[in-house]
């Protein structure tokens, strides 16, 4: 068993519109059998944070192609993408680049 | 309510052009779509009279309609050509003799000569046995190359003056959309050209008078005129980025059904910055082939593959170019890099 | 310049640890000095890793040298930044103002302004939430200590006809120039004094609203509604350079960006405007450059910059803000280049480069005439005789023609005949029995086809009616049909084509 994690998501360049505005999310990750993992976290956003259209967030089990992913600070293409496991307080950062210019 | 044609204004609308969004009956389809046909050929002035023109006829619906619609218009508007087929043979079990037996079909229907050059006969390889060599993943390279050469070669046996190909209006602008993926600068000027001019020896020049017949409507007038066609996909897979290509150009037709026709009007308007460095065209040293390099395309992958090193044609080797024609042998490390199958 | 050698990664120094992976690709040439490439293949395929601190700086250089290598904006000069409010063009405004803040040896050297179209209006936002939205960019804007206009779109309607024709640039430009420039800014002169404050912004009035929201929705389709759209807001854009003398507008499109519009501008059928639309500079108004500086920069990069270095953004729907992907083919180009992008990471500078190897039809800068009246470029509707735009008119022509045998087809169909315009519309008498199309028919939709370039008319095309249009459009088109037919009628006394209009 994995142990709930707190995490704080972070929506911008965009990405905010599909969670009603709302920039900002503080959230634990109940404990589950699995540990938790950006793959898994994806999932728990769709069900549980995400507002409408879904397509325009994730697609197949990754986010959608032109938004970006910082883990910490850093890009996650540094850090595994989805298979990145989740710490507890990590900041985890979507950033839309397919808004407006 | 039935629609009564926009046209004749009399008889029942069969069918909406997917190209004007008009409703016609069968006959003024017919008579539309051939009569633009006959325009794109006057206008490029693609022919003169007395010419033999060999149309390359694979036995699928391109090469299907633009032969029956090239017999129809030679004889309605009397363009005194001499018309013949030329088919190529990959050597593709399942597929290509299939559609060759369509295309011998169609000769009888048509009554014209048909002349058949295979792979293997000039290359000494099958496709199927190019595959095994290969795999799947580059195979559209090796074929692309020798169809090219193999329709000059054939054309020359023919002694015709001028081939004339199955591209349609989705092909061409498909072509453009890949050449600004690619950012291939150089086809990207060249491809929406509706013929080639004479190349050189042993080019013989190209036309596609279907530049701007519309996919759909090649279909809707095989397909109300009952041809005989032969519509499988090659069992080989095709090319994934083309594909790419392919959907995105559908997805805009569905959009605005006009982008076929706009994206040609693109490519026809573009200019190229000058200065911007453009391929020499010369002449293969070992066959004679047009080529920009000292070997020809198709002599490098023909020699990859009867060195068994299938890589050597695959991405950019220029520099062996020397090694092949002077036949030295390559060093053990250039040939480990071509040599493996997974790329 | 930046760290990237292979043992960047493994690091134990929290600074020393890379933050950013950019792929890049350097065709022919040299990646930039003082770059070490962790991949260097035979096609310069990259990926750099960045450290925090080395970003900044690769940023800030690239900016920087983008400006410079070019020398088109001379010291002193007036320089309009337009600021959606978006990460690319408030990254631009960032860079600019930590420019005029470098030391004497590395300063910006121009005189910027700040100009934001507020299209609130044309999105069907409410009085309230534009309010809200443009108060907030005036937070940022005043911030930066930069004159700032702040422009409801509705404001396109009381535009000038002049706004559509090219004017004579507005001071000497030629290279050598450039240095006297530079000296007489180190002098001190020339400078204005900057006060940093906004510009009184007109009243909103609701019935303008209307009238813009009723032009725009007189467009059928999404695509031709962006289009138009952006026309608009170019034209204000460029009137509001004019008539406050800046002859230099920044626009700021990342390569992201331009390598989507390049394959929107294909889709759309402007190929002969390729270069204008997505070029470093543009220069088709004549008197005002636009000037694309941000076009090295990917929005992955732009995005980390924003996100990292605290640079304020302020998101503004769109037309197309959550429409499904095949609302619009802009938005469909959209979705097709980043998800290539993620299977092919050149995709983008691929395309991108294309860009750079293409030249307007016809010089662009000078010629003055045969200019489309809402993209103000060369028309390119003089094509040939076997052409793609040939083809479309015949196809029209034929669908609602006596069968074929007897068809005539020229190269320019009688007026009058039936589908003889170029708008795709029945030209049979109205109501006729044998009117192919029962479209709203406005005469005046005709005269205008004839003064848009290819894909100008495809706007036109896709809207049910012309009588929303601004007055300044309609008003330049009169002016130039009347000076069509004086031409024509004095035509053979003249002795030779001057090519005006």
């Amino acid at each position: 068993m994995a142990a709930p994690v707190s995490v704080h998501l972070e929506f911008g360049g965009g990405a905010e519109l599909l969670f009603d505005g709302v920039k900002e999310h503080h959230v634990t990750l109940p404990s589950q059998p699995e540990p938790w993992g950006m793959r898994q976290l994806l999932v728990w956003i769709q069900r549980n944070l995400l507002k409408e259209r879904p397509e325009l967030f994730v697609q197949g089990d990754s986010v959608r192609p032109g938004i970006l992913v910082l883990i910490n600070d850093a890009d996650w293409e540094l850090m595994g993408e989805l298979d990145y496991q989740l710490q507890d307080q990590d900041n985890v950062v979507f950033i839309s680049t397919l808004h407006g210019g | 309510m039935p629609v009564s044609c926009s046209s004749c204004g009399e008889k029942r609308a069969a069918l909406k052009r997917p190209k004007t969004g008009h409703s016609l009956c069968k006959e003024c389809f017919f008579m539309a779509f051939e009569e633009e046909v006959h325009q794109t050929i006057v206008n490029a002035s693609l022919f003169k009279s007395g010419e033999s023109v060999a149309i390359a006829a694979s036995g699928g619906k391109d090469s299907t309609v633009l032969a029956h619609v090239m017999k129809v218009l030679n004889e309605r508007y009397n363009y005194g050509l001499e018309l013949m087929l030329i088919s190529v043979d990959e050597g593709i079990t399942g597929y290509r003799d299939d559609s060759l037996e369509t295309v011998k079909r169609n000769q009888q229907q048509y009554e014209l000569p048909l002349k058949i050059v295979s792979y293997e006969e000039l290359y000494g390889w099958t496709m199927d046995a190019i595959v095994k060599q290969v795999g799947l993943k580059n195979n559209c390279t090796f074929c692309g190359v020798f169809r090219r050469q193999a329709l000059d070669r054939g054309a020359l046996m023919l002694k015709v003056d001028k081939i004339c190909t199955g591209h349609n209006a989705d092909d061409v602008a498909e072509t453009v959309l890949m050449n600004v993926l690619r950012g291939d600068i150089a086809r990207l000027r060249r491809c929406t050209a509706i013929s080639t001019a004479s190349e050189g020896e042993g080019v013989v020049p190209r036309c596609k008078p279907l530049k701007y017949a519309y996919e759909k409507e090649i279909v809707l007038y095989a397909y109300f005129k009952k041809l005989d066609y032969f519509s499988t996909e090659c069992i080989y897979s095709p090319n994934a980025y083309r594909g790419h290509a392919r959907t995105f150009l559908k997805d805009l037709e569905s959009i605005r059904p006009s982008s076929i026709i706009d994206i040609i009007h693109s490519g026809e308007n573009l200019s190229v910055r000058e200065g911007v460095k453009m391929p020499v065209q010369g002449t293969c040293s070992r066959c004679g082939y047009i080529s920009s390099q000292a070997l020809c395309k198709s002599c490098v992958l023909l020699e990859g593959l009867n060195r068994g090193l299938p890589k050597l044609g695959i991405g950019k080797h220029h520099r062996l170019h020397g090694k092949i024609l002077s036949q030295q042998p390559l060093t053990e490390k250039e040939e480990r890099k071509l040599k493996s199958v997974e790329f | 310049m930046c760290e990237m050698q292979r043992g960047a990664g493994s690091s134990s120094d929290p600074c020393r640890r890379p933050v950013l992976q950019v792929r890049r690709t350097w065709e022919a040439e040299a990646p930039p000095r003082g770059l070490s490439v962790r991949n260097r293949s035979a096609r310069a395929d990259c990926v750099l890793l960045f450290v925090r601190s080395c970003f900044r700086d690769y940023f800030t250089h690239k900016f920087r040298a983008m400006l410079g290598k070019t020398r088109l904006i001379f010291p002193g000069e007036k320089v309009l930044l337009a600021i959606s409010g978006g990460p690319s063009s408030s990254a631009m405004l960032s860079q600019v103002q930590q420019g005029l803040s470098q030391s004497a040896q590395k300063k910006l050297r121009f005189l910027p302004a700040i100009v934001h179209i507020d299209e609130g209006g044309a999105l069907g936002l409410s009085l309230v939430e534009r309010q809200r939205l443009v108060s907030e960019l005036q937070v940022i804007f005043r911030a930066s200590g930069f004159n700032f206009y702040t422009i409801p779109l509705e404001q396109v309607l009381d535009l000038p006809s002049s706004v559509v024709n090219v004017a004579p640039p507005s001071f000497d430009q030629a290279p050598d120039s450039y240095k006297a420039a530079v000296d007489v800014d180190l002098q001190g002169a020339g400078r204005d004094p900057q006060q940093g404050g906004g510009v009184p912004e007109p009243r909103l009035d609701e019935s303008q609203t209307r009238s813009l929201q009723q032009l725009l929705g007189s467009a059928a389709t999404l695509t031709a509604r962006a289009e138009l759209l952006s026309t608009l807001r170019q034209h204000l854009l460029v009137h509001t350079a004019r008539t406050r003398g800046y002859s230099k507008l920044l626009l700021g499109e990342s390569c992201s960006r331009l390598a989507v519009r390049l394959l929107t501008c294909v889709s759309l059928g402007r190929g002969a405007h390729l270069a204008q639309d997505t070029g470093f500079s543009d220069c088709r108004f004549g008197d005002v450059t636009l000037v694309r500086p941000m076009r090295e920069f990917s929005a992955k990069e732009i995005a980390v910059y924003n996100h990292m270095f605290g640079v304020p953004t302020v998101i503004i729907p769109t037309l197309d803000t959550k429409m499904p992907e095949k609302a619009s083919i802009q938005r469909l180009s959209q979705s097709f280049v980043s998800r290539l992008q993620q299977d092919f990471p050149s995709t983008v500078s691929t395309i991108y480069r294309t860009s750079e190897k293409l030249q307007t039809a016809g010089g662009g800068c000078s010629a003055q005439d045969g200019r489309c009246l809402l993209c103000v470029c060369s028309v390119d509707t003089a094509a040939g005789k076997a052409s793609a735009l040939q083809a479309r008119l015949i196809s029209e022509q034929l669908c609602c023609q006596e069968p074929a045998g007897t068809v005539q087809v020229g190269p320019t169909p009688p007026a009058g005949q039936c589908c003889s315009a170029t708008d795709g519309e029945c030209g049979r008498p109205a109501g006729g029995a044998g009117c192919c199309s029962s479209h709203f028919r406005a005469p005046e939709k005709k005269e205008l086809q004839k003064l848009l370039c290819y894909s100008c008319q495809l706007i036109l095309r896709d809207m049910s009616s012309v009588a929303h249009l601004p007055q300044y459009i309609v008003a330049e088109a009169e002016r130039r049909k009347r000076r069509s037919l004086m031409k024509d009628e004095i035509s053979e006394f003249l002795l030779e084509e001057e090519g005006s209009s």
